[in-house]
């Protein structure tokens, strides 16, 4: 079976999704061929087990995103099943594919099989799409659901020069809001009770939230001790009610007002060093440990990912 | 969470779709912008201003009057509207009450032409607060022997006296104050920087912390004559406002309830006592299903009350037994809801112990619960029992 | 200038989803509502009306209820109102797009928002697609936009944080989280929405054929169970916790 594997780009190199992609499509049984818009990351990608071939796609109009433009750039090179990751540019360059070579598009495959069998999640989650389509079709891939395959690959590289024309022009890039996610919006949250000592222990969970991108919330008990925490951050019955994807409590009791707050969010993370403490109760994932000791190599382990 | 707001029968659904979207449209400000500032608005006896804007550009004040910039919509879109303000807090409710059926309704039912036109836009925008001046301090259940007077003077009126537990009085720039005038009980407009008349603000409230209450106080107080309502005469004037804000209150006081309903049922199924949800217990579930079967026959009075109204059926009896009962049982839920709150629920974490201090206030406002039991102890008997001659 | 939004009525976000025999029970729905990201669609579409003025067209395809949704847009400020109306059975996102496409050419829209996904399907096929067709020029993940000379300036988000974005007509506005959320309505609104009147397009009128599915859709599943609480013992857990988050949950 034909699949055809846009590379997700992060910078200058290849975004791991990308080798992600190639295990999804070989775990499905197809062959699959890389393209690299805008040349990025083709030696890489020619190293990933299983591809069989990469196309390094080279044009004016990937210096800029414009969807519609990658889309009429691409879709000339695209056979078979056409992939890319279900990032916010992968959907949308590929659903402009799809429609241009008229194939039916699945997105934010979680699963495949042979077949081809796509489960996918819907409702946020609250529920789960099992549906069959037939090549040639377009299906994009969430990061992390698929087993990226070994770097043995030795794929040949072509280059196609393949522009077309931009309707966007980018006049002014602004680097990420220095100001801080509000709780009510974030979908990571990880948040500190009274348990966190002092209120400049904050800058811990502070450093954590930006290598993930999460909001920094707290509990009342640390809005109200503290005059450095501000209500704003307060998570519970009377602060915010959240329903993140996922929530880390370090140091917070999980008084039933808390609790109020936070326990609709998908998953929960749990540090507190009482291993009687009601928190554990509501996480998913219980540490019990000092935030001194987890914090740390909590921050490690996610700037890895 | 999200609010659930409580409707057994389903009863909205009897809605129009107009009346169904008003409901999403002051439900989405309660949510919003009110239960957010409520308990703070609250510590601090204060009524956020922002309220009042966001109620005059909603175009919900005066919600079933027609004309002169007026909402003209159903006494059943009032009523949702009430209900649903009423969620939020009791003094917010009033706000809207006193506006739209004290002090607007009568300018609307009562006033000249020319009164109309100069007050009732500008109070339906919510740019003008308006204030209903009836109860004294020394005459509440009893406002027939008011002492506040007017006296013509040729060229104006003079009035002389005061009215106390008057919602909105020291914010209002306009008060329909009602007064004796050769004996006979009449309206008057008065304006908030007319000559010999301040109004005090009461201070040290328990009850509807977040609305303001005021006391109007006239000392030959100069009143142009064409500030006379022209419309009405005696006590039918005072009683026909009540009329409309009491039927507000019936559907008000639902609000109230649905929301201690919702905050006892969210507290009973997570609060963990002998390792299980105190909601698994027979007596909690005993008081919940109360509860629901109180909203849901308190639901059901309300809609088809309205109905009455809408159709012109009504007597003032109805209204009477729909206020009555209404927040009579939204008073006994909060008091349960308290109960299953246990200690937390006397915290403002939750709106209990403040809708139970606020329906104190609200069964004694508009006629008294006993009042009305008097009220229909005359239509019933046909023989009234308000006074007596002791011996 | 014509504006074209387009809508969609979903499940409301706080609405519990069942599935019963295989498929998300739709009767048991409580609460139906406008997709979130259509939301602010529609806010930016009223502001580029109230700025470069012209005729807002809210457009949505689905079936006899979601008329409310155009209601609802009417309320705060949409001057037409068209409902495609589809049973959603039998229909895929390719057919969607094609009757979409087919009525914005029809209100001779030249700028078009939408949201960047539905919170039913979350997909995020449609704006892009409906672009590609109409052969608009697409900006997604837009949380602002305005009038610029004869064409628009976008804030959209970027790998890098933000980017400000020109654009010039024919466009299509694919919306993430915006700035500003949308406007409630009042009451003169609500009153004049009850009598806006809606058309109603069939895909006949729009000279659409709708194909059989190619995306056959097999079944619906309720997730699968989450495992319960699990509790590790000290600090040097954190990395399998890590893992777990990443590869159980799949949160990271």
């Amino acid at each position: 079976m034909e699949v055809t594997i846009i590379a997700e780009t992060t910078g200058d190199a290849l975004h791991p999704v990308t080798a992600q992609l190639v295990g999804a499509a070989c775990s499905m049984g197809g062959a699959p061929t890389v393209i690299c818009p805008g040349g990025i990351g083709t030696s890489e990608a020619s190293t990933i087990s299983g591809v069989t071939k990469v196309i390094s796609a080279e044009g004016e109009c990937f210096g800029t995103f414009d969807s519609g433009a990658w889309a009429d750039a691409l879709s000339p090179l695209c056979e078979g099943v056409v992939m890319t990751s279900s990032s916010a540019h992968g959907r949308e360059v590929l659903a402009q594919i799809a429609a241009i070579r008229n194939i039916p598009i699945i997105q934010d495959a979680t699963g495949l099989e042979n077949g081809i069998r796509v489960t996918r999640p819907i409702y946020s989650g609250k529920a789960i799409e099992t549906s069959v389509v037939s090549p040639p079709c377009a299906i994009t891939v969430r990061q992390n659901a698929f087993e990226s395959p070994g770097s043995d690959g030795n794929a040949g590289i072509s280059t196609v020069n393949n522009s077309s024309n931009i309707g966007v022009a980018v006049k002014e890039a602004l680097a990420k809001a220095s100001e801080r996610l509000d709780v009510a919006e974030a979908d990571i949250i990880i948040s500190g009770g009274r348990g966190m000592g002092d209120p400049s222990n904050f800058s811990h969970l502070y450093e954590i939230a930006d290598i993930v991108g999460a909001a920094v919330g707290a509990s009342r008990a640390a809005v109200d001790t503290w005059d450095e925490i501000p209500h704003g951050m307060q998570v519970g019955q009377t602060g915010k009610t959240v329903n993140p994807s996922l929530y880390i409590a370090v140091g917070i009791s999980g008084a039933i007002q808390h609790l109020a707050g936070m326990r609709s969010s998908k998953y929960i993370v749990a540090i507190n060093k009482d291993a009687d403490a009601p928190i554990f109760g509501v996480a998913d994932y219980g540490i019990v440990s000092t935030w001194e000791d987890a914090l740390p190599p909590l921050k490690e382990e996610f700037a890895k990912l | 969470m999200p609010y659930d707001a409580l409707d057994f029968y389903d009863v909205d659904s009897l809605l129009t779709e107009e009346e169904r979207m008003v409901r999403d449209m002051v439900r989405d400000f309660v949510d919003n912008e009110v239960l957010p500032k409520i308990e703070q608005a609250c510590r601090d006896g204060e009524f956020p201003d922002e309220w009042r804007v966001e109620l005059g550009n909603m175009g919900v004040l005066g919600a079933p009057l027609k004309g002169y910039g007026c909402p003209g919509l159903s006494y059943t879109a009032y009523g949702v509207i009430c209900r649903e303000l009423e969620r939020g807090d009791s003094g917010l409710r009033s706000f809207a009450s006193v506006q739209g059926s004290l002090a607007m309704y009568p300018i609307w039912d009562f006033g000249s032409e020319e009164q109309k036109n100069h007050y009732l836009p500008k109070m339906a925008s919510g740019e003008w607060i308006g204030c209903f001046g009836l109860t004294e301090p020394d005459y509440g259940s009893n406002p027939g022997d008011m002492i506040t007077k007017a006296e013509d003077m040729g060229d104006h009126y003079l009035l002389n006296g005061a009215k106390m537990w008057i919602t909105n009085g020291t914010i209002a720039q306009v008060a329909v104050v009602w007064a004796k005038l050769d004996g006979v009980i009449r309206g008057f407009i008065v304006e908030k920087d007319d000559e010999g008349f301040t109004a005090p603000e009461m201070k040290g409230k328990h009850s509807l912390k977040a609305s303001v209450t005021s006391e109007l106080v006239f000392q030959d107080c100069k009143i142009p004559k064409d500030r006379l309502l022209p419309g009405v005469k005696g006590l039918r004037g005072p009683f026909s406002c009540l009329n409309n804000a009491r039927y507000g209150i019936s559907w008000g006081a639902i609000g109230s309830a649905q929301a201690c309903f919702d905050s006892a049922k969210e507290y009973a199924m997570s609060r963990i006592q002998f390792d299980y949800p105190i909601a698994s217990y027979q007596l909690v579930q005993n008081k919940l299903s109360w509860m629901l079967r109180e909203i849901t026959k308190a639901q059901l009075l309300a809609y088809h009350l309205s109905q009455k109204k809408d159709a012109g059926t009504w007597i003032p009896e109805h209204i009477s037994l729909a206020k009555m009962n209404n927040v009579d049982i939204a008073l006994e839920i909060a008091r349960v809801a308290r109960d299953i709150h246990g200690a937390n629920g006397i915290l403002d974490e939750y709106p209990v112990m403040r809708h139970m201090a606020n329906l104190e206030s609200v069964k004694t406002y508009e006629g008294t619960h006993d009042i009305h039991n008097l009220i229909l102890g005359r239509h019933i008997t046909g023989i009234q029992a308000f006074t007596r001659t002791l011996e | 200038m014509t504006i074209a939004v387009l809508l969609k009525q979903v499940p409301d976000t706080t609405a519990r989803i069942t599935v019963s025999g295989g498929r998300v029970d739709e009767a048991a729905v409580g609460k139906w509502s406008m997709s979130p990201y259509d939301e602010y669609a529609l806010e930016y579409a009223l502001q580029l009306k109230e700025s470069g003025g012209g005729d807002l067209v809210a457009i949505t395809c689905g079936p006899a209820r979601a008329s409310k949704i155009l209601t609802d847009a009417a309320a705060v400020g949409a001057d037409s109102l068209v409902h495609i109306v589809s049973d959603d059975s039998g229909i895929d996102s390719s057919n969607i797009q094609s009757l979409l496409a087919s009525a914005v050419r029809r209100t001779g829209a030249e700028v078009v928002l939408c949201g960047k996904q539905a919170a039913d399907t979350n997909a995020g096929s449609t704006g892009p697609g409906v672009a590609s067709i109409l052969d608009f020029t697409c900006v997604g993940m837009v949380s602002e936009v305005s009038v610029e000379g004869d064409g628009f300036v976008a804030m959209r988000t970027s790998p890098s944080g933000n980017e400000k974005v020109s654009v010039s007509k024919p466009c299509l506005f694919a919306f993430d989280k915006a700035t500003t959320e949308m406007r409630r309505p009042n009451v003169r609104g609500i009153m004049m929405a009850k009598k806006k009147a809606v058309e109603t397009w069939t895909p006949e009128d729009l000279g659409v054929t709708i194909d059989s599915p190619r995306v056959s859709l097999e079944s619906h599943s309720a997730p699968a169970e989450k495992p319960p609480g699990q509790k590790f013992e000290g600090a040097e857990s954190v990395p399998t916790v890590v893992s777990k988050l990443r590869d159980e949950a799949n949160v990271i």
